[in-house]
């Protein structure tokens, strides 16, 4: 195992994240896109961690940070899409219309 | 770099984007547009949906879910601080509790403020209330 | 561990106890508006105050770097730096936040029981964008980034019931999270290419431009490019501005200011700290980019501005616009930071007085605010209609105002690194956005008027409009002595 495998697996990882993110409809699953990116991230950090040998682990440390704060993220979103579901009885990103100009 | 370096990525720029608009306007001319409702709908697999699914959200945990989740992953701290426990000795110990009693506040407001309530009551009153200028505007 | 590293540390530390008090005055005795009052009002100047001593210990020498891995013998990996840059970053988040607050009062006072959320996260947003300023560490910027995003999402859709708020809400919250990720995966990238996660220290990102010819640079130029894009998301520079005027008009009117004008000041800090900080031995890669970026912002965001007929929406696209400005700064490099801080310590405050004018006029919780409902409102509200003109003029760049001084900075700032073209396009679309700043003065003191109900601003919301024309005019007449303090303002 090369750290070329990880950064690959991680950049397909971001890269069908960030296409979910732009293709998707429904509101929960552009976010669950949007935590594959972060996920990507993670793979990244760890490897590159490895790869480099840092002393300090920084990489390590940034990815539990990331999990931590995608978390976070997650719970925001999930609170503003049950809103917009309450609101108007979809999750559609594309209903999102109202503010035009 | 200069700005005539950017050049290559200008004209590739703009030939990714001449490509992608005439095939745009290709499609748009040649292909014949007959949008129904199935082919809209985010899973198109040609079958009309009967009917909604009945609970697509069972909201009545969401919040107390949500807040385990946010509370389990903020454990991944106290992971930073126990492998270096030893050297960062009272004062990494205050720290941690110091951070402990503040997520203890947060989920006291929480239960305050009724988001651990699992008979919803307090919730159902906001549902559906559109400000009335954005009725207006949508009739305008 | 002396003092000097509690004080660096000193500004997050109070707006955090501040939401913590809050929330358990929440708890403990219920909902009571009038304590919670005092105690942002408090938090937000003792943390300027914290600002001003920072300040005046690093110009006696004694600023530096803090919390490093600690057994070491040298400053390994620094989380916290104090410096003139951040030291400046504390005075104007803090002064910004307190005005920014007193015009968020009127929504304060409406939401209810919810309007402890509403200070606690105001005020831990403002520590996380200080965070943003005040670190050489990657990471300790993206915590602070999302600190301050996150409670940002909340409060742009506050009003929950209503259809535009939790759009703009969601809005926000797609596209803030997305740049959020690419500036992550930047980091990421960056730490591949350079193997250090920090700008300052040993074993830094600056080490290793000073010890490494960088003669293959494909990962770092990624790296770079997505961290300029996720900050670009940020401070809404063209082509990355899109949810700007959605995000504005639909946030309720009395929230805005507070994120608009903090976005803008930690966002451009954060820019200032990476990139002329960290990455200032390439300059020449990034600068091209950079001036492209600003030259859109100015052109769309002016020309755009041109056809709002939406108050906040106008303001949105001027701030892309003002986001254009300020990026010239940066194309000169350290030269260009006390043009930045100038720029940053004035417009912020005549982006918080506007929009409390706007909260004032349409109501805190209005999610739309149309130019026509300023009609007449130099008779319905002199002192209100007079402010605004103010705030008009200020950010349209006219003379003896803070905005002209500030524009004019920046422009020498381009010059100097020689963007000569920059320039010229800055001043064209300088001229032509006086023609909407102009418009809406002429609304304001237009003649005929329907509606001539009396507007009487709340006394908080008054005080946030007279601080903010206060700094507009009195930076406006005497720069100078602004220019002078912001000389020193420079990153470590």
């Amino acid at each position: 195992m090369t750290i070329i495998q990880f950064v690959l697996l991680g950049t397909a990882l971001f890269s069908m994240g960030l296409y979910g993110v732009i293709t998707r409809k429904n509101a929960v699953l552009v976010l669950a896109s949007v935590e594959l990116m972060l996920a990507a991230v993670n793979i990244n950090l760890v490897s590159f961690d490895a790869y480099l040998a840092d002393q300090l682990h920084a990489g390590q440390m940034l990815a539990l940070f990331v999990i931590a704060l995608a978390a976070a993220e997650v719970g925001i979103g999930i609170a503003i899409v049950l809103m917009i579901y309450r609101n108007r009885q979809t999750a559609d990103v594309d209903a999102l219309s109202e503010m035009k100009g | 770099m200069e700005l005539v370096d950017y050049l290559p990525i200008a004209l590739l720029t703009l030939l990714g984007i001449a490509f992608a608009g005439v095939s745009l306007v290709l499609a748009r001319v040649l292909a014949p547009s007959n949008p129904t409702p199935e082919k809209l709908a985010p899973y198109e697999c040609g079958i009309v949906p009967l009917q909604e699914p009945v609970q697509r959200f069972p909201v009545k945990f969401y919040l107390v879910a949500m807040l385990f989740v946010i509370f389990d992953v903020e454990i991944i701290f106290l992971f930073l601080w126990a492998v270096r426990m030893d050297q960062f000795g009272w004062a990494g110990i205050a720290t941690v509790v110091a951070f402990m009693l503040m997520l203890i506040e947060t989920l006291a407001y929480a239960w305050k403020r009724g988001a651990l309530d699992w008979n919803v009551s307090h919730r159902t009153r906001t549902r559906r209330v559109v400000a009335p200028e954005a009725t207006i505007e949508k009739a305008a | 561990m002396g003092n000097a590293s509690y004080l660096a540390v000193a500004f997050e530390g109070i707006l955090l106890i501040g939401a913590l008090v809050v929330l358990l005055v929440a708890v403990v005795a219920g909902r009571s508006r009038a304590v919670w009052a005092p105690i942002a009002g408090a938090s937000f100047l003792l943390a300027a105050l914290a600002g001003v001593l920072q300040w005046i210990e690093v110009e006696n020498g004694g600023g530096g770097m803090f919390f490093s891995a600690q057994n070491l013998q040298v400053i390994k990996s620094p989380m916290v730096v104090l410096d003139g840059f951040s030291a400046m970053a504390s005075i104007v988040l803090g002064l910004v936040g307190f005005t920014a607050m007193l015009g968020s009062w009127d929504l304060v006072a409406k939401v209810g029981k919810r309007s402890a959320e509403f200070v606690a996260l105001s005020l831990l947003a403002f520590a996380g964008l200080h965070m943003m300023a005040a670190t050489p560490n990657l990471v300790v910027i993206f915590i602070g980034l999302e600190t301050a995003s996150i409670s940002f999402y909340v409060l742009a859709g506050f009003i929950r019931a209503d259809v535009k708020s939790d759009e703009s809400a969601l809005k926000y919250f797609l596209l803030g999270s997305l740049a959020s990720a690419l500036f992550l995966y930047g980091i990421a990238l960056t730490f591949a290419a350079t193997g250090s996660l920090t700008i300052y220290g040993v074993n830094s990102i600056r080490d290793f431009f000073s010890e490494t010819v960088v003669s293959d640079p494909g990962i770092l130029l990624v790296g770079m490019a997505l961290m300029l894009v996720g900050l670009m998301f940020k401070i809404s520079a063209a082509p990355f501005h899109q949810w700007a005027p959605d995000v504005y008009q639909g946030a309720p009117s009395g929230a805005v200011g507070l994120m608009a004008a903090g976005v803008k000041i930690a966002g451009f800090a954060a820019l200032g700290r990476i990139f002329v900080g960290g990455f200032i031995s390439q300059i020449d890669t990034w600068g091209p980019i950079v001036a492209v970026i600003a030259a859109l912002s100015m052109v769309i965001g002016t020309t755009m501005a041109l056809v709002q007929t939406d108050m906040k929406r106008l303001v949105a696209y001027s701030g892309v616009a003002h986001s254009g400005y300020l990026l010239l700064t940066l194309l000169a490099g350290v030269e260009g930071m006390s043009a930045m801080w100038f720029y940053l310590a004035t417009y912020p405050f005549m982006i918080v007085g506007t929009f409390a004018i706007i909260s004032t006029v349409s109501g805190p919780t209005s999610t739309s605010s149309p130019i026509e409902a300023m009609r007449g409102l130099s008779r319905r509200s002199p002192e209100m209609g007079w402010l605004l003109a103010i705030f008009m003029f200020g950010m349209s760049g006219m003379p003896f105002f803070a905005g002209f001084v500030g524009k004019i900075l920046a422009f020498i700032a381009a010059g100097d690194a020689g963007y000569i073209w920059l320039v010229v396009v800055a001043t064209l679309t300088t001229v032509i956005g006086f023609a909407f700043y102009l418009r809406v003065v002429a609304t304001v003191f237009s003649g005929e008027d329907d509606d001539t109900t009396m507007i009487d601003p709340t006394l908080s919301s008054r005080f946030a409009v007279v601080i903010g024309a206060t700094v507009t005019v009195v930076f406006g007449i005497v720069p100078w002595i602004l220019i002078d303090v912001v000389r020193d303002a420079l990153p470590l």
